[in-house]
């Protein structure tokens, strides 16, 4: 049987495109990615409510110990280690969950075998990991998004007071929107490595959310007396650089230090990915 | 003729061991090819190798001449490997666009369409995938495959764990594939089915491939013979084995005459020796057990 056979050979952007295509539409087609952006706007009216003050006769509130609701975003000045959950708790933490709804999504991807399904079509690891990113990073910066309306309905609740620089705020959520990329640029790798134990690939992403080798780092660089100033080459550290005193300078520090880990992420990813088995 | 698949002194290590160990492989364009072999025997890693979802150790494999893991080559094959890549929370419907999507195909409904209509399963498209039979899923996992009119189809055990029905409507579906000039590779431990669909085997035993084999020249190899039983079985069999070649007995106490003869003439001759026979019929030997004479050290095919 003699047959002429025509080879497609699809570009980079066209499989992107599709692979995209069909990443967003579960995004948006599953509950999943609408829990967390819950998740994202509650997370601010459950710490206000935690710092609020309380008559201790009466038992009712009388105020919050927050000074100003914009802390609830970023901190006054980059601050790599914390005292206490105060200074912990602002949209820095969209990130620790938004690790486990990366590691939910992907795990998905592997359980239902639509990896190897989509391994054996002319899909490139690297489109896999470049797509996985993207739709991730999107969600994230979603979920910064919710995390701002959670934070706005809780200062009126709350009676907060709301004034701020208006440039500063606004480049510190833009930094930390930015900073989404290389965040679900992380995790996907983390997913990646860890692909046969989804137990495993939640834990770690949130041991590297919450940023506590930095912190660590920090705590050590700080009792040397050293400029901490280099932790913001690091996804946790340029995430707190965004902070309420930005400047220009610090957005395109975010989108650097975003893309750049981004970028190694990827490729390391895809390293493993290509000589690893696919299940 | 053209090899669809082609593969040379292919080796896979699993750390210190080696379940593959130089395979060779020739899967002619346009044939259905039964991969045979035991649990464990190196199937599956073979297939996931030829589909990129494993590296090699060693070896070449090549598709349509070219090497595996070109891009291009994807676009012309598809598998179905374990089971089918699908959304549980989705419809079928969707999960064939999806993939539809991931292929860049141009007229995605229209071609979801045409699979379904080709596994008969139409009327199923809205059903989530999650509440769709084995058998519903298995033929999911056809019109899976079959997206973007691929050439080469590698088929995992499509038809395990499907009933009556459902294999021989599978087994339609790849007859029906078979005859447009689709080229399938497909695993089974359901020999019987595979036998009649088949026109190349190949069968592996230990990561090693002992045996390629098509069809006719298995008809050739898997000749008739002449069952009979008699009242006195050893008796019979050695007066047989005194007058032919090839005499055994099978598991179901049936003395076995491969020589070729009529059984007009077995029955003469032992007539003329005072046996009786009690049962006389002629067979010929299966895929089942021409498999597992083969995996017996020595056997007689």
């Amino acid at each position: 049987m003699n047959k002429t056979l025509e080879f497609k050979n699809p570009s980079l952007i066209d499989r992107i495109k599709g692979m995209l295509s069909v990443d967003f539409y579960r995004l948006f087609h599953t509950p999943l990615f609408y829990i967390f952006l819950g998740i994202a706007a509650i997370i601010p009216a459950l710490v206000s409510m935690g710092m609020s003050t309380t008559d201790p006769t009466t038992g009712q509130i009388t105020g919050s110990s927050l000074e100003n609701i914009w802390i609830m975003v970023a901190v006054e000045k980059p601050l790599y280690v914390v005292n206490n959950i105060a200074e912990y708790a602002n949209m820095n933490m969209v990130f620790i969950f938004g690790g486990i709804m990366v590691s939910i999504f992907i795990g998905h991807d592997y359980k239902s075998g639509y990896v190897k399904q989509l391994f054996t079509t002319h899909a490139k690891k690297q489109d896999y990991m470049i797509s996985k990113s993207l739709t991730c990073a999107f969600a994230m910066a979603s979920m910064c998004l919710t995390y701002l309306l959670g934070t706005i309905v809780s200062g009126i609740v709350n009676q907060i007071s709301f004034s701020v620089n208006v440039g500063s705020l606004i480049i510190a959520i833009l930094g930390k929107m930015v900073m989404s990329l290389g965040w679900a640029s992380l995790y996907t790798f983390l997913n990646i490595i860890f692909r046969r134990y989804f137990g495993v690939s939640i834990a770690s992403s949130f041991f590297f959310g919450t940023g506590i080798l930095i912190i660590g780092v920090g705590a050590i660089i700080d009792s040397l007396s050293l400029n901490s100033s280099i932790l913001n080459l690091f996804l946790y550290g340029s995430s707190v650089n965004a902070c309420l005193s930005s400047n220009i300078l610090t957005l395109l520090t975010c989108i650097g230090v975003s893309l750049l880990w981004a970028i190694i992420y990827n490729v390391v990813g895809t390293y493993i990915l290509n000589r690893s088995d696919v299940y | 003729m053209m090899n669809a698949i082609e593969i040379r002194n292919l080796c896979k290590n699993f750390g210190d061991k080696q379940v593959i160990s130089s395979l060779n492989m020739n899967v002619p364009v346009g044939s259905i090819y039964g991969f045979i072999g035991e649990n464990g025997s190196g199937k599956s890693t073979t297939e996931k190798m030829i589909c990129g979802l494993i590296p090699l150790t060693s070896g070449t494999i090549k598709l349509f001449g070219k090497d595996y893991l070109d891009i291009d080559i994807h676009s012309k094959m598809s598998c179905l490997i374990e089971s089918p890549g699908c959304f549980p929370s989705l419809s079928v419907w969707n999960n064939l666009m999806l993939h539809a999507t991931n292929l860049n195909l141009v007229n995605k409904e229209d071609e979801v369409r045409e699979v379904l209509k080709l596994v008969r399963m139409e009327g199923a498209a809205g059903n989530k995938y999650k509440n769709c039979s084995l058998g519903m899923k298995q033929r999911i996992g056809i019109a899976l495959a079959l997206l973007g009119n691929p050439e080469l189809l590698v088929l995992d055990e499509p038809i395990n764990g499907l009933d009556v029905d459902g294999m021989r409507i599978m087994r339609e579906i790849l007859v029906d594939l078979a005859s447009k000039g689709k080229t399938i590779l497909i695993s089974s431990h359901i020999l019987g089915e595979l036998e009649k669909i088949a026109t190349h085997y190949g069968i592996i035993r230990h990561g090693k491939m002992i045996k390629e084999i098509t069809a006719e020249e298995f008809e050739k190899e898997c000749r008739t013979f002449i069952g009979l039983k008699t009242k006195d079985l050893n008796l019979t069999k050695e007066i047989l084995k005194n007058k032919y070649d090839r005499v055994d007995q099978d598991e179901e106490e049936y003395i076995r005459i491969y020589d070729n003869v009529t059984p007009e003439e077995v029955v003469q001759y032992l007539y003329q020796k005072n046996i009786i026979i009690n049962e006389i019929k002629v067979d010929r030997v299966g895929l089942e057990e021409y498999y597992i004479d083969l995996m017996k050290e020595g056997g007689k095919y």
